[in-house]
């Protein structure tokens, strides 16, 4: 039996963030896995107590470029609720229309890596090229191709055409085309399902016991998603939570396939639904009180604890991103396995350490 | 705030914790509020079938937590994580970083509290480190 | 003598030029593959002599002595099939090379070349066995080890040792670090090893440890061309459609884990060769 330890990061080639993982390794098998955060925290939450709360939306968006309208769709939607502002119809519908192409830009982006990891370097490339649209679409819509600066607290700052909504339907048919012939790929080809298939296996016990959150509780059988709760447009739309029961990596890379036809399909009906009107209530007053603001993200559930005591600033945000409520799934998922699945095993959290390190 | 809020103190959290537990909730996270020089509000928040519940802790930076990480494992990362930045000891933690998750060891004051090194409270586990350097001040 | 000589120079300048060639041809087509434009054809080499410009930095003095004799025995091991010698000298020839390039790797402390090296000689004692059966298939055809009587055989092999054959092409994808069998070292270093092997070599040494790839590439080319020896013309087509196939594999498999290297390719390139020679000589 020989031990070493392997530091997977901070700067290693699978996973381009600085995360560490100090890997105990007997014989290429992980005996312990620790991670080391902190290499990139930046103290936005500690920002909030020095910027004014309209310009905490620019903050929070920065959070992480791939979550970012997320981000402020969730922090807009706290101030909301505290300041009492009900936002109009159209810019709710807006506000799905970008989130759902940033789920779909987030996701094809984390298969693209995932194929990466175990060294599938065509589908990763497929992938990204797939990907590239959606960040045209983005970037036509809303002016950025990641960041898209357009929410606002009390609704949205850019409006869409006709023209648009059709060209948007158009470029997203052709996203869909492409995305069905990747899949028996994913699905079916013999060496991802050898390389993936029984991985990192979490159960729906362990999964609800160590506060998993989004793809990653959803393949372990547990329908949870938080855009059940109705927020923006989505009570007004038909979506049911994608789910695998496997829990293993190949389950959570069906469950983030399954989303990508959910997200083009969620698209095409507010698209299609798209009420006329104001894209922006009037804000007045300053917030104060508290509240828990919840929201889906790629990576799962966002949460945005805002508390304001009337002042200009707030008093306090506190921000738990998806991937903070993942990494002890991780540290239970990682011992145990083989040194050469731990990339695979990692990425199929999709950690998002900029998201992590605020 | 969505959902209801029970108000706990140190000696009840960890029934209340296992109570929730038993009910089948999971945990969301912990957030931390500075709430005055010595105080820190530490809000637990859980889910059930998309259902929120708060528990709400009034903590002193004199006396150490109890951590729910031996109940909720979910919960050593955000403890951890308000160790570092509220400068607050929890005790019992499955995974103790001893404040250096965000921070470097040598780091003097913490994001969200000012305090002078002289009201440094002891660490609740031996810390080598600390312990040397609170003896040295 | 001159003769020799002659022979020795082809040997020499075959490698560096066929086996860069073959290397940049490949990541062209990989690019297409990948529905990326790719580097020019020559890249292979602007990126050897950049390595070669750099400074010198080694671990230890075992590292670079290990790199030196790794790309002497894979050049000694091609002009050897260059001269048309012995086909088991050849193959015992660049297994030293191979094994003391996972030695150079050894030599360093750090675990990425570690776990590398360990993986290279799994890899080397996964497909030596069948590199040296397919040795023995052709001995069993022709009757000598000699590459030139392989030379002078009227028939193709490949049509007597088709099986044979397929097994050549596990040893091909192992010995050119292709997927799914890029185990120890991938082309780029996205796996968790970083670059395996080639983790702990800078510079020149890399460089030269490029070199001997293109010696390496080319003499399994030369091997699996052996299969069609009744020409240039049909050897060369021969040899590029393997390395074509083996690029199509490549992009179209995941990588896998040693353990199932191990398995498979042992189960299935051992019953393949075996099946092939035994149906040979007992029908």
């Amino acid at each position: 039996m020989r031990t070493s330890v392997i530091p997977f990061g901070p700067q290693h080639p699978v996973l381009p963030e600085p995360l560490q993982l100090k890997l105990t390794v007997e014989d290429e098998v992980i005996t312990e896995a620790v991670p080391a955060l902190g290499y990139v925290h930046r103290g936005l939450e500690a920002l909030a107590q020095n910027r004014d709360f309209h310009q905490m939306v620019q903050v929070t968006e920065r959070v992480c470029g791939i979550c970012s309208v997320l981000h402020a769709i969730c922090y807009c939607q706290g101030l909301e609720d505290i300041m009492g502002i009900t936002v109009p119809p159209r810019a709710r519908y807006l506000r799905v229309i970008w989130g759902e192409l940033l789920r779909l830009h987030s996701h094809l982006l984390w298969m693209g890596l995932f194929a990466d990891s175990f060294g599938f370097e065509s589908l990763f490339m497929q992938l990204w090229k797939i990907r590239e649209r959606v960040l045209d679409i983005q970037e036509a819509t809303t002016g950025n191709r990641v960041i898209s600066g357009t929410i606002r607290v009390g609704g949205v700052s850019r409006d869409m055409d006709a023209r648009q909504v059709h060209w948007i339907a158009d470029q997203l048919t052709w996203v869909a085309h492409q995305v069905r012939q990747i899949e028996p790929v994913l699905r079916e080809d013999f060496t991802i399902r050898r390389r993936t298939e029984g991985k990192g296996v979490l159960t729906s016990a362990q999964a609800r016991e160590l506060g998993a959150v989004g793809p990653v509780l959803r393949a372990s059988g547990i329908a949870q998603d938080i855009r059940q709760t109705g927020y923006a447009a989505y009570g007004e739309l038909d979506f049911e939570p994608v789910t695998a029961t496997a829990g293993d990596c190949h389950a959570r890379c069906m469950v983030r396939l399954g989303e990508i036809d959910q997200s083009i399909d969620l698209i095409h009906q507010a698209l299609d639904r798209l009420p006329g009107g104001d894209i922006r209530s009037e804000v007045r007053g300053r917030p104060q009180g508290e509240t828990l603001m919840r929201v889906e993200q790629p990576r799962g559930e966002v949460v945005y604890y805002i508390r304001a005591d009337g002042g200009k600033t707030l008093s306090r945000v506190r921000i738990r991103t998806p991937t903070f409520a993942n990494i002890p799934v991780l540290v239970k998922l990682l011992p145990g396995i083989f040194l050469s699945d731990v990339p695979v095993v990692v990425l199929s959290i999709d950690p998002c350490v900029s998201c992590l390190e605020r | 705030m969505n959902g209801n809020t029970t108000t706990v103190e140190v000696r009840n959290l960890l029934g209340e914790a296992t109570r929730l537990k038993i009910d089948g909730y999971r945990l969301v996270t912990l957030s931390g509020v500075n709430t005055g020089p010595d105080q820190v509000e530490i809000l637990y928040h859980f889910d059930k079938d998309l259902t929120l519940v708060h528990l709400r802790l009034a903590a002193s930076r004199e006396a150490p937590v109890p951590s729910i990480s031996p109940i909720y494992p979910a919960a050593f990362l955000a403890e951890n994580e308000i160790q570092d930045l509220f400068h607050i000891r929890f005790h019992g933690l499955v995974i103790d970083y001893q404040g250096t998750l965000f921070l470097p060891r040598e780091m003097e004051s913490t994001p969200f509290c000012r305090y002078d090194r002289s009201e440094t409270p002891r660490p609740v586990s031996p810390d080598p480190q600390s312990a040397k350097s609170a003896g040295g001040a | 003598m001159n003769h020799a000589l002659i022979i020795l120079g082809i040997g020499l300048v075959a490698g560096p030029l066929l086996g860069g060639l073959a290397g940049g041809l490949d990541r062209i087509v990989t690019a297409r593959l990948q529905a990326r434009t790719g580097p020019p054809v020559w890249q292979p080499y602007y990126d050897v002599i950049k390595l070669m410009a750099k400074e010198l930095v080694v671990v230890n003095g075992w590292q670079a002595f290990c790199v030196y004799s790794y790309l002497f025995a894979s050049m000694l091991a091609l002009i050897l099939f260059v001269m048309q010698s012995d086909l088991l000298l050849i193959l015992f020839t660049q297994a030293l090379g191979a094994v003391f390039l996972a030695m150079g790797a050894l030599a360093s402390t750090s675990p990425y070349s570690q776990v590398g090296a360990h993986r290279e000689l799994l890899q080397i004692l996964t497909y030596e066995p069948l590199l040296f059966l397919v040795g023995v298939g052709i001995f069993l055809e022709t009757g000598s080890f000699k590459i030139s009587v392989v030379m002078q055989w009227k028939d193709p092999l490949i049509l007597k040792l088709p099986l044979l054959f397929a097994a050549l092409g596990y040893v091909m994808i192992i010995k050119l670090r292709k997927s799914p069998f890029d185990l120890a070292a991938s082309h780029h270093a996205h796996q968790e090893l970083v670059r395996g092997v080639f983790t702990d070599f800078s510079g020149p040494l890399l460089g030269m440890i490029e070199i001997g790839h293109w010696y390496d590439t080319v003499l399994i080319l030369g091997i699996c061309s052996l299969f069609w020896a009744t020409g240039p013309v049909p050897m060369a087509a021969l040899a590029a459609a393997a390395y074509a196939t083996i690029i199509l594999i490549d992009n179209a498999a995941a990588r896998l884990n040693w353990r199932w290297m191990l398995g498979h390719v042992w189960a299935m390139g051992l019953a393949l060769a075996l099946v092939n020679l035994i149906c040979r000589h007992q029908g």
